[in-house]
């Protein structure tokens, strides 16, 4: 099936790239994002770290259960944003925020909101895989254990699950309790995508998940992406354009801390609106 | 045109640079040597000294004044083993949480943060403190507890404890050691040892200053109408139908104070009493009254005492005696072992909290950020996430603090004083105790010349403590690190 | 095992994944416990600083009780030459240099010796030695560090008295020298361990840029290394500085208990903490007399001496730490 679906991609990608520069072609309706259920609602949106304005005034909307990419060159704060989401900028002392992100109907800016439980319900993914010194199985069943009570074959079913849809069970289904440090670089990486689908989120956050692997798990994690996305909604930061154009439905391109365009992928890629998008989807900066 | 600027004509000669840079190797080399060629030489002499008399009985052995040859260590070697082990299990939380404290719980409020580094700079400055200090500090705050309460003197009964029994003991006429248990009662005569609340005779309350016969007058000059000397008597006497003692101050004055039940020094035998001696058995004590003879059957003699009769052949009194249980405890805590424990704690608590901080920081911030990721408080993230990954490193600086511990004389020199050999061996925590850094700092001072050659024999035996020690965490390190990877 | 639920499961999507079908623990327990944990170690944090508040607290308090007393006045004992408290008979004099010069000769005869050697080992360390070299030398350097002061002291007195500096003439059994050797074979390790530190922070690329250029390996460490490691140099020496003064077995063994005033190192001289010692061995301390006062009076001196040492290599550490980024 897994082929099926990275043909499909392949295809699609093909189609987008090889149009690189853009066509006089009639002026295409971006699908209007009202039609459906918006996971993440970005409004008025400022960020700054300490006197430094990182982010400016951003409108963005995310929409459910569609992959949505972030590119930009580095430091315009895609993963800025990206950590906004599920609040991981706490741990940063002089990062603050003002305006507002709202999850699931909710506003995540305010004092009151319960982070620990809105981090089982946003996942992340970082770049570097980061899993526990503890075997795979207790690297997966973490946040189980953190924000459910289940009995024994709960978690490990629950355990098998995300494994499976991780696409590494097989490659360790004998080895549940050996330390995940044995692992591979792009099998840690999947397990990490495995322990963030555990406890069930909605939405999944990554950022640039396959930058320190080689191009063979750069495409299997891909392949996942695009299989993950029939049940969550994802959020990926990636520098790598084809990947970017390759995995997602929509894209946002971030320079400078404001998003210049964003839209439908194909149109972002093949017909950009703004010419600084032009350059940096064909490689004039970036 | 060529545009050149002029070389400078004077070279600085390669040659000498050369030979500055070869004897400086030369130097460097010689003074490492040298560090090597120390180490080597104490170990020499100390092992040369004390070689010939390690031998089991001087390491089961205790301390006999003037007779090196047969005293031993085993008293000591016991003594540092029971402080070091409550010493650690004092430091290493207290140790270990304020490192989490400090690395983990970072305050974002300006305030706090000022705090939070005025505790660090404390730390770092603790560590240099000389361990003298905190003996002083040990002998202050354990030993005399800021003088909260009433010094201990030896032999006397002190007014705040638990886990003691008194009773009194005599010896029968038959030889035999009885006791009964003892009662407090109101004596009617007692010496006055702590300040209190009294009273004067028009019913001023003031509190009642006792000074010690060689505190210098100026102290109290300006309090002798309510300062007693250490040890003056009280009669019992009572007013407004309430038992109280009464004396005059220094300055003459006329005071009482509410009377408590003590136990007296020595208890008449009138009437015969049940009594247990030292096998556990219980019997009536045989009184006899004076004229009646003394028994001949040596069952009887041994269960016989004379009523009431001031010869002491005739045992017709007993002396109280005090039993303490393991769990005796006391307050001041005066020279003990459990005073020893925490000025020895606190001693090494900024290495083990220097140490342990070392080995949180360790800990890569990825695997912090994967577990807030996970929707972990700041406490879930440092028990899963933190801990277990620094765990060798605590340990090992845990045990570095031991190791400092166990060599420490100073502290427990101002705390126990200068204690070679008890005769009764360690029962409870209020006992004094020998240790192996202090007895081998007396013994090396001593003039006998066999005793200089058993301190280098003790010195043996701590090093090889220090020695299984530093592997222990060599081990424990090792062990931890293949588990982890 | 799985079953067909964990198939299903990919297709319907929800069959096997907690959402809605686990119920989740309430977050407001792990919060209140947190409050609980965090409540705990803020109490652990708080038992350093009330060690330093009682440190101060009872030397402030008991050293007033030296000082109110009638017999004492604080400029002589800031000025006066003769100390003779706690001996029986004689007048009562109690000028603090005697011991304060017991201390500075004997901090003086150690740092001559440690600082240098200290330094030269970190360098060779850090910048010469051969990976065989440097794991023969740093093990030795730790094994030094821990052994403990009460050897030392004995090895002082056995030995370094007896066989170094008795053949040399006209030592005294106790004297500051063999102490002053003792107490700078002690911090060697100090100032070798924090000094090395301070060398390898410097970063290569200014190794490698007076390489460059020509210059030998001593020209690099003196001129560029050493310069760059300075602030962490000095702190070192300051830390075994505060050591050496604090130092107090060594000397109660090797020094004698005899106050004196005098540049030669040959003659028995009690310092601050000999002082301390002694009176704690003839344990006759009672508490309210002057000998008692007088202990805490001296470790005031102590401690204001060590901790204002310490202080000053920590601003210098703090403050003028190089930034290599």
């Amino acid at each position: 099936m897994s082929n099926l679906a990275s043909s499909t991609r392949m295809n699609q990608s093909r189609s987008i790239l090889s149009n690189t520069i853009p066509q006089a072609s009639p002026a295409t309706l971006i699908p209007p994002v009202e039609n459906e259920s918006i996971a993440i609602d970005i409004t008025g949106f400022n960020a700054f770290y300490g006197s430094f304005q990182a982010l400016h005034d951003l409108n963005l909307k995310i929409p459910n259960q569609k992959v949505t990419a972030f590119i930009g060159p580095s430091g315009c704060g895609k993963s800025t944003l990206l950590k906004w989401c599920n609040r991981m900028n706490d741990i940063v002392p002089i990062a603050r925020a003002t305006g507002s992100l709202t999850v699931g109907g909710q506003n995540i800016l305010t004092r009151s909101t319960d982070v620990v439980d809105l981090r089982r319900q946003v996942g992340m993914v970082f770049q570097k895989a980061n899993p526990f010194p503890k075997s795979i199985f207790d690297n997966v069943a973490y946040g189980v254990r953190l924000h459910y009570k289940t009995s024994r074959s709960e978690l490990s079913d629950l355990v098998e699950w995300s494994l499976k849809k991780a696409a590494l069970w097989d490659e360790v289904k004998d080895r549940l309790k050996r330390s995940a440090l044995g692992l591979s670089g792009g099998q840690q990486q999947r397990l990490c995508i495995a322990r963030a689908i555990a406890t069930g989120p909605e939405i999944l956050l990554m950022d640039e998940p396959c930058s320190a692997l080689d191009p063979a798990s750069t495409a299997r994690i891909e392949d996942l992406i695009f299989e993950l996305r029939e049940q969550f909604t994802i959020v990926i930061v990636t520098h790598n354009m084809q990947q970017a154009a390759r995995c997602s439905d929509r894209t946002a391109f971030f320079f400078d801390g404001k998003i210049v365009e964003e839209g439908a992928t194909e149109d972002v890629f093949t017909r950009p609106r703004k010419q600084q998008t032009e350059d940096y989807v064909t490689g004039k900066f970036g | 045109m060529k545009d050149s600027v002029a070389q400078p004509r004077k070279h600085r000669s390669v040659a000498r640079r050369k030979l500055f840079n070869n004897s400086f190797s030369v130097i460097c080399l010689l003074v490492s040597s040298l560090a090597i060629v120390v180490l080597a030489t104490l170990l020499v002499a100390i092992f040369s000294t004390g070689g010939n008399w390690l031998s089991f009985e001087m390491l089961a052995g205790s301390h006999r004044e003037n007779n090196p040859e047969e005293s031993g260590i085993g008293q000591a070697i016991l003594g540092s083993l029971v402080i070091c082990s409550i010493c650690g299990l004092v430091a290493l939380p207290i140790g270990v949480g304020t490192a989490i404290f400090l690395e983990e719980f970072k305050p974002k409020g300006r305030l706090l943060r000022i705090f939070h580094g005025l505790v660090q700079l404390n730390i770092n400055n603790l560590a240099g403190v000389p361990s003298i200090v905190y003996g002083i500090l040990g002998l202050t705050a354990f030993v005399y507890m800021f003088g909260a309460f009433s010094p201990i003197r030896v032999n006397d009964q002190p007014d705040h404890e638990i886990g003691a029994t008194y009773f009194y003991q005599t010896k029968t006429l038959g030889g035999q050691y009885v006791r009964f248990p003892a009662v407090p009662l109101i004596q009617p005569v007692i010496k006055i040892k702590q300040g209190r609340n009294a009273s004067k005779i028009n019913g001023d309350k003031f509190k009642l200053n006792v000074v010690s016969a060689s505190t210098e007058k100026s102290k109290y000059a300006n309090q002798v109408n309510e300062t007693v000397l250490l040890g003056t008597e009280a009669k019992l006497s009572s007013r407004n139908g309430n038992q109280v003692y009464e004396a005059k101050t220094i300055g003459g004055d006329s005071f009482d104070f509410p009377a408590e039940a003590t136990y007296s020094q020595f208890a008449k035998i009138i009437e015969p009493i049940t009594v247990s001696n030292s096998d556990g058995d219980t019997f009536s004590l045989n009184v006899l009254s004076k004229s009646e003879p003394i028994p001949t059957d040596p069952t009887i003699l041994a269960q016989s005492v004379f009523a009431d009769s001031p010869d002491p052949n005739k045992r017709s009194s007993a002396s109280i005696f005090r039993e303490n249980s393991l769990f005796h405890l006391h307050l001041p805590f005066s020279k003990s072992v459990l005073s020893a424990a925490l000025t020895l704690a606190l001693v090494i608590l900024p290495i083990v909290i220097i140490a342990s901080q070392e080995a949180i920081r360790g800990v890569p911030q990825t695997l912090r950020e994967a577990a807030f990721g996970m929707g972990a408080t700041r406490w879930q993230v440092v028990r899963s996430a933190v801990l277990p990954s620094a765990t060798p490193g605590i340990m090992t600086g845990a045990i570095l603090a031991m190791s400092r511990a166990i060599g420490e004389a100073a502290p427990l020199l101002a705390v126990m004083g200068g204690v070679l050999g008890t005769t009764n061996h360690l029962s409870s925590l209020m006992d004094k105790t020998p240790v192996l850094p202090v007895t081998i700092f007396k013994w090396a001072g001593d003039e006998n010349q066999g005793f200089e050659h058993l301190a280098a024999a003790a010195i043996i035996v701590l090093l090889a403590f220090l020695l299984l020690m530093n592997s222990l965490a060599i081990f424990i390190r090792y062990r931890y690190e293949k588990k982890l990877s | 095992m799985s079953n067909t639920s964990a198939g299903q499961g990919e297709l319907l999507g929800d069959a096997v994944s907690p959402r809605g079908k686990l119920r989740p623990r309430s977050s407001a327990a792990s919060k209140r416990w947190q409050t609980v944990v965090v409540t705990g170690l803020v109490f652990c944090a708080l038992v350093s600083v009330f060690t330093t508040i009682g440190i101060i607290l009872m030397l402030v308090v008991e050293s007033w009780g030296f000082f109110s007393d009638d017999k004492i006045e604080i400029w002589k004992f800031l000025t006066g030459t003769k100390w003779t408290v706690g001996q029986t008979q004689g007048e009562l004099s109690y000028g603090i240099w005697p011991l304060l010069s017991g201390t500075l000769r004997i901090t003086g005869i150690a740092m001559m010796l440690a600082l240098p050697m200290g330094l030269v080992s970190a360098i060779y360390l850090s910048e010469y030695a051969s990976k065989r070299t440097r794991s023969l030398l740093k093990p030795t350097l730790e094994i030094l560090a821990g052994i403990p002061t009460v050897v030392l002291g004995f090895f002082a007195v056995k030995f370094i008295t007896p066989y170094m500096l008795e053949p040399l003439g006209d030592f005294k059994t106790f004297n500051a020298t063999s102490a002053g050797i003792a107490v700078g074979i002690l911090c060697i390790p100090l100032v070798a361990s924090l000094a090395e530190d301070a060398l390898r922070a410097v970063p290569n690329r200014l190794r490698e840029g007076a390489y460059g250029l020509g210059a030998n390996r001593l020209e690099v460490t003196l001129k560029v290394v050493v310069p760059a490691a300075l602030s962490g140099i000095i702190s070192a020496f300051l830390l075994a500085l505060a050591r050496a003064i604090g130092e107090t077995m060594v000397v109660a063994l090797a020094a004698g208990s005899t106050p004196t005033l005098t540049l030669d190192p040959r003659m028995p001289s009690q310092t601050m903490t000999g002082f301390i010692v002694e009176t704690f061995k003839s344990e006759s301390v009672v508490p309210g007399t002057l000998s008692y006062f007088s202990i805490y009076a001296v470790a005031a001196v102590l401690f204001l001496s060590t901790f204002g040492i310490t202080l000053v290599g920590q601003i210098i550490r703090m403050k003028y730490r190089e930034v290599y980024d």
